[in-house]
């Protein structure tokens, strides 16, 4: 095989393409980890409904595919609020393992509600930039790819002045810091995970509107990106969304390369393989606390 | 000896007079109800209660595992491998002529179904070493990236495993009835020990880290160790019920590491009753019944005539529709009943004989 410098860094943008999307998938992800100390390994199918939400959106209204995610957005969030209110607050403060439970039992209702409603063939979103793409020297890059990375830019920089310039936000991060203090402090606590779990979503469904514009997508495509989040957050440190930016990028690009040089059947096990081995040497992940 | 008194104890108890009954009421049932569909469904409820019991064995030490599949995989594999192996060199031994059906291939398929189980366990210590210091979120991860590195290698070592396309064990124990007494004396032989090892020291030092591992450790429990003999004894009733499975299905390929079979022994526990250990056969009953009952030819005319309006873009919404429903269940279960059906039952029950009581004690 021969690999062009051509080649290569088209390699390293698409890397940096599907890169931002596991970023804002992991963001959610870190974030619903780091306010309620809570894993939902469910967060994948949210990004699923996500790109299916705007692809009928897009199909069904005429709207533009970009457009549709907002509107995906806010119908996800008001899931998340659902979900949030009706299963894993049951269960918090509880064993670990119940939450394990409650996300395998969504895994399964998401999955085939989405078979049931959308079918089991595989869709696409189109949408504007459709089939256009940019024409550089010896490469071409989508429009899409680059439009993608643009949302995702300006949707973290939108989440993170919403965290750090606003009420809410300062309320998530004390919230985060310690539950308790925070409530006697006056914060609703309740009312904090409840916004928080739908921001959550609400990225998960922006990454999955993404996702459905660049790649086809069918109601199993949940699953593996929400184990690749998690290796993220696992490895750029939970709870730290710049952890989580970085290693979204790095994993995103090492992915790619995997995928060039190896072949794709690798690329799922050379990440579990990473992963692994970081939690051999660190058990509570590369910038995880020690200790509960 | 401690373990031999528990052990003498036991076979001079009600629970193993209880056992014996039950195995024989077990072994009696095919005669009676002479249905092949019937005998294949039960035999695959008891296969399915060995790895849910195994799955529930390591949930009792406080360790939840999202990649059972991988041991079901490596046991499965392992026994078919080694017993086709054994096989065809039997075979030419004798000159072309099948191995005779006896003794012999019993003790063989029996050995070769052992043997995929040590395997399982061998590397279950291997993979052990590297989960017992993770907790949760983090050994739920690791044990399902095992699965997926399991699927990854059967496939890249397809000239050994012959994992893509997978293949036919040859058989040592003819399907049917003898093959349903082979499983239920696995079965009732693997979640008994199960059973006694949790009555012994063993058992409550597995339940002791399960309620808090650092007050364990202050008592002097060896966690770490104690942790990774969970993991040991599980990955290998776990690796025998593969090699069970893939001799009654007569087939195994790379799928028997998917995720929805790591799920299947997670699921069954939950519902039927974590920690108990009528829990994963209440479970395996229920939900191997399930989905079973959607194969059934009229079943799936009936239900897909009477579906097929209602979700027009799937062509046989029922297998979705149950999986949909399980799930429902799962998570009603977990929020109201997290003692699982068994404790329904058990509730129920109480609740029955409470009511029969006053009337007993008029009849006395």
């Amino acid at each position: 095989m021969d690999i062009t410098a051509g080649t290569l860094a088209l390699t390293l943008i698409w890397g940096v393409a599907i890169g931002c999307i596991y970023v804002l998938l992991a963001t959610g992800l870190n974030v619903i980890f780091g306010v309620m100390k809570l894993v939902n390994f469910a967060h994948g199918q949210f990004l699923m409904i996500g790109a299916y939400l705007t692809w009928t959106i897009s199909v069904s209204l005429g709207l533009n595919a970009y457009l549709a995610i907002l509107v995906s957005m806010v119908i996800v969030a008001a899931l998340g609020v659902v979900i949030e209110r009706f299963t894993f607050r049951r269960v918090l403060g509880t064993e670990k393992l119940n939450e394990i439970f409650i996300s395998l039992g969504l895994i399964y209702i998401f999955e085939n509600a989405a078979l049931l409603i959308w079918g089991d063939q595989a869709q696409q979103i189109k949408s504007p930039f459709y089939g256009m793409s940019l024409q550089l020297p010896s490469i071409s890059i989508t429009y899409d790819r680059i439009v993608a990375v643009g949302v995702v830019i300006a949707v973290l920089v939108g989440f993170g002045l919403l965290l750090w310039k606003t009420k809410i936000g300062l309320a998530m991060r004390a919230t985060s810091q310690i539950n308790r203090t925070a409530m006697l402090m006056g914060i609703n606590v309740e009312q904090v995970y409840m916004i928080t779990f739908a921001l959550g979503s609400a990225l998960a469904a922006v990454a999955g509107g993404l996702y459905g514009i660049i790649f086809s997508f069918d109601s199993q495509v949940g699953a593996m990106p929400t184990i690749i989040a998690f290796a993220i957050i696992i490895l750029g440190g939970l709870g730290s969304i710049r952890g989580a930016i970085i290693g979204g990028l790095l994993y995103g690009i090492t992915e790619q390369l995997a995928t060039l040089f190896l072949g794709g059947i690798w690329s799922s096990a050379v990440a579990f393989a990473l992963l692994i081995i970081v939690l051999i040497i660190r058990p509570n992940g590369i910038f995880g606390e020690k200790g509960e | 000896m401690p373990l031999q008194q528990k052990i003498l104890a036991f076979l001079r108890s009600k629970g193993f007079l209880l056992l014996v009954a039950c195995f024989a009421i077990l072994a009696v049932i095919p005669i009676v109800i002479t249905d092949t569909f019937f005998l294949y469904v039960f035999t695959l409820i008891f296969i399915f209660s060995i790895y849910a019991a195994s799955w529930n064995f390591l949930a009792n030490s406080g360790q939840g595992s999202l990649g059972h599949a991988a041991f079901l995989g490596i046991g499965g594999f392992a026994s078919a491998i080694i017993g086709t192996r054994i096989a065809n060199a039997l075979i030419q031994m004798w000159g072309g002529y099948a191995v005779p059906i006896g003794a012999l291939s019993v003790a063989i398929q029996v050995s070769v179904i052992l043997i995929g189980g040590l395997i399982s366990a061998g590397i279950g210590l291997l993979i052990g070493l590297a989960c017992v210091r993770l907790k949760a979120w983090y050994l739920a991860m690791v044990t399902f990236g095992f699965s997926v590195i399991a699927f990854t290698l059967s496939s890249q070592f397809d000239s050994i495993t012959n994992g893509i396309n997978g293949f036919d064990p040859s058989t040592l124990v003819p399907g049917g009835y003898p093959f349903y007494i082979l499983v239920i004396v696995f079965a009732v032989a693997s979640i008994g020990t199960m059973y006694l090892i949790m009555k012994t020291r063993i058992g409550f030092a597995f339940k002791a880290i399960h309620g808090n591992e650092s007050e364990a450790r202050m008592i002097g429990i060896n966690t770490a160790k104690y942790k990774l003999m969970a993991f040991v004894i599980s990955t290998f009733f776990a690796g025998m019920a593969g090699g069970l499975y893939v001799y009654f299905i007569r087939f195994v390929d790379n799928s028997i590491f998917s995720p929805a079979n790591s799920f299947l022994p997670l699921i069954m526990t939950v519902i039927g009753g974590l920690g108990t250990v009528s829990g994963p056969i209440i479970g395996a009953l229920f939900l191997t019944s399930v989905t079973q009952i959607l194969t059934i030819p009229s079943v799936t005319q009936s239900l897909s005539s009477a579906l097929g309006p209602i979700f027009p873009k799937v062509s046989y919404a029922g297998p979705p529709l149950t999986y949909l429903i399980i799930g429902v269940v799962l998570l009603l279960i977990v929020i109201f009943s997290p003692q699982g059906l068994a404790a329904l039952f058990h509730k129920f029950y109480n609740y029955l004989m409470s009511e029969e009581k006053p009337k007993k004690a008029k009849t006395k």
